[in-house]
């Protein structure tokens, strides 16, 4: 157990520069989430903690000691791969085993560690079956053990759920986050999954282009997102993103939206932003579509809310909810609402605009503002 | 609906442009394959005849020594030449696959001697091996006065001669479906290994080669069958000799069954020569066509 220091790291391969100056401070026990699209040198940036890549500049230290030049082997940290890289010629109890062979582990304490993992991960009936003997989800039980069994200082896991299939997935991901509540290790674990980052971490890291966009805890990074990127990639369906002009109204600010020639002006929640010195200018409104719904009284009657009669393109019923796509602005917006309250496509339908969410960002440099 | 029972084109013309091929193989392979079978039963000599002798030929065969000097032979040559080949094959595999630079190059300059002809393998190693032009005048012309190297002439070591040779021309075949196995293997779990702690070489003795098992299988297979039935290699390096220094089973049944008019034993020699074949490739393919896939 040990807390993990990633400080300005840096990694080019030749001309290609991958990660970007990552700084993150992980404290001991907590589980962290590095998300964001293929490409964007998360995979990149846990090969180089693990020391499978070298770092071009800067240092990985674990607790007090500084890891950069270390051999993989000498870290102290275990892995978990997407494809789960099992040992084929080993049944597994070999695979769990190895590693502990390796390290010298006597005989009898080895059978006490691979049945304890065995246990932990009820997979004891199936010590002696080969990993082409196993379905999906057995071998990333498999895979798991593997890495428990050593009792690392950290875990690294490497998209561990992408191959399984949608229920399986979620059955592990609640294992997955009871596993780390039982071993409180620290755990790094890589997804391009935004909804497995937002339930499995403690905190999320949202990288794009090796740059780190936002570190913060999950309800932190959707509700207060520090640009563009990170509003659209938390979040499915996405945050509407609607081009609109600010104008001064009575003691505060508003953004105008058009719907059907019709013009509104939805009042700023000055606790979201400050708008002063965007009046008159454009500014990009950053709304969730859950933010829109149906007229509820309960919500009409709340302070920065506000009626606006929009035309309904697309009906998306999800279940729970069903989504409606309308034109505002002459962009696309999503609403969320009730499933018996939806309207059918080419008719006409009351939103509530709740602003005491929304985030405002700017046009050029997409930040927050 | 109108669905006809007369069948046209589209049913006949598959079968029509099969047939001749099916008729070539069943004439000119099991056909002759069983004719070589009924004349080793029979009292041939130089023109087949068909009085039936049973197993007198064999027992001849077993009995005549050139025959199990080249059984002997071929034991000594298959033995070192799959072995041999497998590790050189496999050491070049591994270590083309270190991410090493121009390696598309490497591998056709290694694969190239498969491209040849065994005749041309042959004449370029008998020149080679030649005590008064090859390696060992070499040697000598560069001041080595002493240096010996006539393998090719000593009736003792010509036999290892034909190995080097084998080696030389299939062992980048056996490197190529190595390196075929080897990338098949997931990259990860190498890198697994590796913060299990295990070395690179405890990686590849202990994980990568023990699951390229089929792999083996199919190279051993492929250089069995090229071994036992190695001729054209042994005709144009040695000729067999020096004296019948370098038999092997393919040379005695042609000599016999054509030269010395024993067309009976040489049948003989060539039905053991195919059953030692099967003995080896039937196991193979039924493992392989039983076994449904085993990663």
């Amino acid at each position: 157990m040990a807390e993990l220091k990633i400080e300005n790291v840096n990694k080019s391969f030749g001309e290609t520069h991958i990660l970007k100056g990552i700084n993150l401070d992980i404290p001991d026990g907590e589980f962290v989430i590095l998300v964001g699209p293929s490409g964007c040198g998360k995979s990149t940036l846990l090969n180089c903690v693990a020391g499978l890549e070298e770092v071009t500049s800067g240092a990985i230290r674990l607790g007090d000691k500084d890891m950069t030049r270390v051999a993989p082997k000498d870290r102290d940290i275990a892995m978990v791969f997407q494809s789960y890289a099992l040992y084929p010629n080993m049944n597994v109890y070999k695979n769990i085993a190895f590693g502990l062979e390796i390290r010298k582990m006597p005989k009898a304490e080895i059978q006490a560690e691979v049945s304890r993992v065995a246990k932990l991960l009820q997979i004891e009936h199936m010590l002696d079956r080969k990993p082409s003997q196993l379905s999906g989800g057995q071998r990333q039980r498999v895979a798991m053990g593997r890495a428990l069994a050593r009792r690392p200082q950290i875990y690294l896991f490497d998209e561990p759920l992408s191959n399984l299939d949608a229920k399986l997935r979620v059955e592990m991901r609640t294992e997955m986050k009871k596993l780390h509540q039982r071993l409180a290790t620290t755990i790094v674990y890589v997804t391009h999954d935004q909804i497995e980052a937002m339930t499995l971490a403690d905190r999320i890291a949202v990288m794009k282009d090796g740059i780190v966009q936002q570190f913060g805890t999950p309800q932190e990074v959707y509700d207060d997102p520090a640009n563009i990127f990170v509003a659209g990639f938390m979040g499915s369906p996405s945050m509407n993103f609607l081009e609109c002009e600010v104008s001064r109204v009575d003691d505060g600010f508003a953004v105008e939206v058009v719907s059907e020639a019709q013009s509104y002006l939805l009042p700023v929640d000055p606790n979201q932003a400050d708008l002063s010195g965007y009046e008159g200018k454009r500014v990009i409104l950053g709304i969730r579509p859950e933010q829109i719904t149906h007229v509820m009284p309960h919500v009409a009657e709340q302070p920065f809310v506000t009626k606006v009669t929009v035309k309904i393109e697309v009906v998306e019923p999800t279940g729970a909810d069903t989504l409606v796509l309308a034109r505002i602005n002459d962009q696309e917006c999503e609403c969320r609402v009730h499933p018996t309250e939806s309207g059918q496509p080419g008719e006409m339908m009351d939103m509530l605009f709740n602003m005491s969410k929304a985030v405002f960002f700017d046009p050029k440099t997409e930040d927050r503002l | 609906m109108s669905v006809t029972n007369r069948k046209g084109l589209d049913y006949w013309l598959p079968k029509l442009v099969l047939s001749p091929t099916i008729a070539i193989t069943v004439i000119f392979i099991y056909g002759f394959v069983i004719w070589t079978a009924v004349l080793s039963f029979t009292r041939s000599r130089i023109l087949p005849q068909y009085e039936f002798v049973g197993f007198e030929q064999y027992v001849r065969l077993f009995a005549n020594d050139r025959w199990l000097g080249a059984m002997s032979n071929l034991l000594i040559f298959g033995v070192l030449f799959i072995a041999i080949c497998l590790i050189v094959g496999l050491v070049l595999a591994i270590l083309l696959d270190q991410n090493i630079r121009a390696e598309g190059a490497l591998r056709t300059i290694y694969l190239y001697p498969m491209a040849l002809s065994f005749i041309v393998t042959g004449t370029v190693w008998k020149w080679l091996l030649n005590p008064t032009v090859g390696i060992e005048r070499f040697m000598i012309s560069l001041g080595w006065e002493s240096f010996v190297f006539d393998w090719i002439v000593n009736p003792q070591m010509a036999i290892y001669t034909i190995v080097i040779a084998g080696v030389w021309q299939a062992s980048g075949f056996v490197m190529a479906i190595f390196l075929a196995g080897l990338r098949g293997i997931d990259t990860s779990i190498i890198k697994a290994a590796q913060l299990d702690g295990a070395s690179l070489f405890s990686v590849y003795t202990r994980i990568i080669i023990p699951s390229m098992r089929p792999v083996f299988f199919s190279a051993f297979i492929m250089l069995a069958h090229i071994a036992i039935k190695s001729f054209d290699l042994i005709i144009a390096l040695t000729g067999g000799g020096p004296g019948n220094s370098t038999d092997v089973p393919a040379i005695f049944m042609y000599q016999f069954s054509f030269q010395r008019g024993q067309l009976g034993m040489g049948a003989a020699s060539a039905i053991v020569m195919l059953m030692t074949v099967l003995a080896i490739l039937v196991p193979y393919l039924y493992s392989e066509l039983r076994t449904p896939k085993n990663g």
